[in-house]
């Protein structure tokens, strides 16, 4: 079912003698902060584990190894685009060796809230060269499916400005230098991100989701497209 | 193209280079030009430079010594430095895991064997660009010599023998600025392991590799790990033009060696040096 490492021809694979083939299943969220992805991928979640489904959850930028030093390069205002992304793709790396790859090699249905392809629209909108950093995570299986979550840009930044007390540094794109104004960096960081994920919608075979429509309708399409796409009987509970 | 140094280099008698005495007259703004290179160095970058650096402001030179723990690579920056600042050059050091963002982290990681190969090669590329953007283009936008304590070459090559491909290595650290010199001090593993073993009375974890596990014979497994990591340095020598010096002779020699080449590059005309007695005990 796994397609495992991404574009051969153009990305050399990290490992040629590895196996690029499991009995596991990957399925990812994407899109901006407020476009409702990580609420959709609790829910798919929760009627999963519901239903007793061998799954693992995975969250972008989890990784306890690599914790500290992002949390310090943060909160030191110390990163620049190429250490920020360097240090979240180590963060991956290590959660794709340590949970992902034997997760899916294991049989497992793995749901990833964001993958690499935040990596591609976010730190390129940070001045990363595309292709740097397509090599740069050339290492990652291939999603299943990957739902790409977009609401209307005023709509998601309006859900997490009002939210939100204040907006972090470099989740408002501060080290940018587009405006001194947190809500307006924010803004305009988040337009460019929107910008590059629209530019993969094809590329890489995003299912579009709107971002606009009631929770619960949206949910019912995202449970169907998952039904139809992965075979969940591989993953439900054993009969005994 | 490889260049192997004549191993009777004269410590002292420092003839002075046709192309270093051109070079001495006017400030080095280019790279330079290696006579027979099969792709001359067009570019202080292997790729893309990093964003918002431009190459032309780049005035200082970039000396790397690369070579095996043992080889005797940080004996020989010691007195470089000091050699150098005598003759009036800054100097500026680099090396793995000393970068303020993620060195310690990196210490840390190494201490627990819970860090796999794909995590460790993206920290220690953190580690390396932090330096690179913090620490190496401020010291050669100010003309300083930055001599570094290893370089792309060892990451790349301990990553290679564990399986990561060499072009996703290669890709990872195009923006890496292409060093002026690359001095590779070959030892042989034997040599190596005598010399790490008389400074600790031990060989670590990582040197012997055995996170490989390729055998429960510690010395075994260094030999084979060192071999291994030997054998990716000689792919890269070819590739990216390393000076190969024969690590193996006194230090007196190999610094004799290492300043000839370093003079030609800088445009210093004698070569003649002996170490205060600070760093006297180095000499032997």
């Amino acid at each position: 079912m796994g397609t495992a490492i991404q574009n051969a021809a153009e990305n050399p694979r990290v490992d040629e003698k590895e196996s690029s083939r499991y009995p596991g299943a990957l399925v990812v969220v994407e899109g901006i902060d407020g476009s409702g992805k990580s609420t959709q991928l609790y829910l798919l979640k929760r009627w999963l584990e519901i239903h007793g489904y061998r799954i693992h959850f995975t969250e972008w930028n989890s990784s306890p190894l690599v914790k500290s030093a992002t949390r310090r390069g943060k909160q030191r205002k110390l990163l620049t685009p190429t250490t920020f992304s360097l240090l979240h793709a180590a963060d991956f790396a290590d959660r794709c060796e340590r949970q992902i790859l034997p997760l899916l090699h294991g049989g497992y249905l793995v749901l990833a809230d964001r993958y690499i392809y935040t990596a591609f629209a976010r730190d390129a909108a940070r001045g990363c060269s595309p292709p740097w950093l397509r090599n740069l995570y050339s290492f990652a299986p291939v999603p299943d499916v990957t739902f790409y979550f977009r609401a209307p840009l005023d709509v998601a930044v309006n859900r997490i400005v009002a939210g939100r007390p204040k907006l972090k540094y470099y989740e408002a794109g501060m080290d940018l230098g587009i405006s001194l104004d947190r809500a307006e960096s924010f803004r305009i960081f988040q337009e460019r991100i929107l910008t590059n994920y629209d530019q993969m919608i094809e590329s890489d075979k995003f299912v579009l989701m709107d971002g606009t429509i009631p929770v619960n309708r949206l949910q019912k399409l995202m449970r169907q497209i998952v039904s139809e796409r992965v075979n969940l009987a591989q993953f439900a509970p054993k009969k005994k | 193209m490889t260049e192997r140094l004549p191993d009777n280099a004269s410590a002292s008698n420092g003839q002075p280079h046709k192309r270093a005495k051109k070079r001495a007259e006017k400030p080095r703004a280019k790279p330079a030009e290696k006579p027979g290179a099969a792709a001359p160095a067009t570019s202080r970058f292997y790729g893309t430079p990093m964003p918002g650096v431009s190459p032309e402001e780049l005035s200082g030179s970039l000396i790397v010594i690369e070579g095996t723990d043992g080889s005797g690579r940080s004996t020989q920056i010691s007195l470089l430095t000091e050699w150098l600042e005598s003759e009036g050059f800054a100097v500026q050091t680099m090396g793995l895991r000393r970068s303020f963002l993620v060195g310690e982290d990196i210490d840390a990681l190494l201490a627990e064997n819970a860090v796999t190969r794909m995590t460790l090669a993206l920290m220690y590329g953190t580690d390396f660009f932090d330096q690179l953007e913090r620490r190496i283009l401020p010291a050669l936008r100010s003309g300083l010599v930055v001599l570094a304590d290893r370089y792309i070459f060892t990451l790349i090559a301990r990553s290679a023998v564990r399986g990561i491909g060499r072009d996703y290595l290669h890709g990872l650290y195009e923006m890496a600025l292409r060093p002026d010199l690359t001095f590779w001090l070959d030892v042989k593993p034997e040599v190596a392991f005598d010399r790490e073993f008389k400074k600790s009375h031990s060989i670590s974890y990582w040197e012997s590799g055995r996170d490989l596990s390729l055998s429960n014979d510690l010395f075994q497994s260094f030999i084979r790990y060192q071999s291994m990591v030997r054998k990716e340095f000689e792919y890269l020598s070819k590739r990216h033009e390393f000076v190969v010096v024969d690590g193996e002779r006194s230090v007196a020699e190999v610094n004799g060696s290492l300043r000839k080449r370093i003079a030609q590059q800088l445009g210093i005309r004698g070569t003649h040096y002996h170490p205060s007695n600070a760093l006297a005990h180095l000499w032997r």
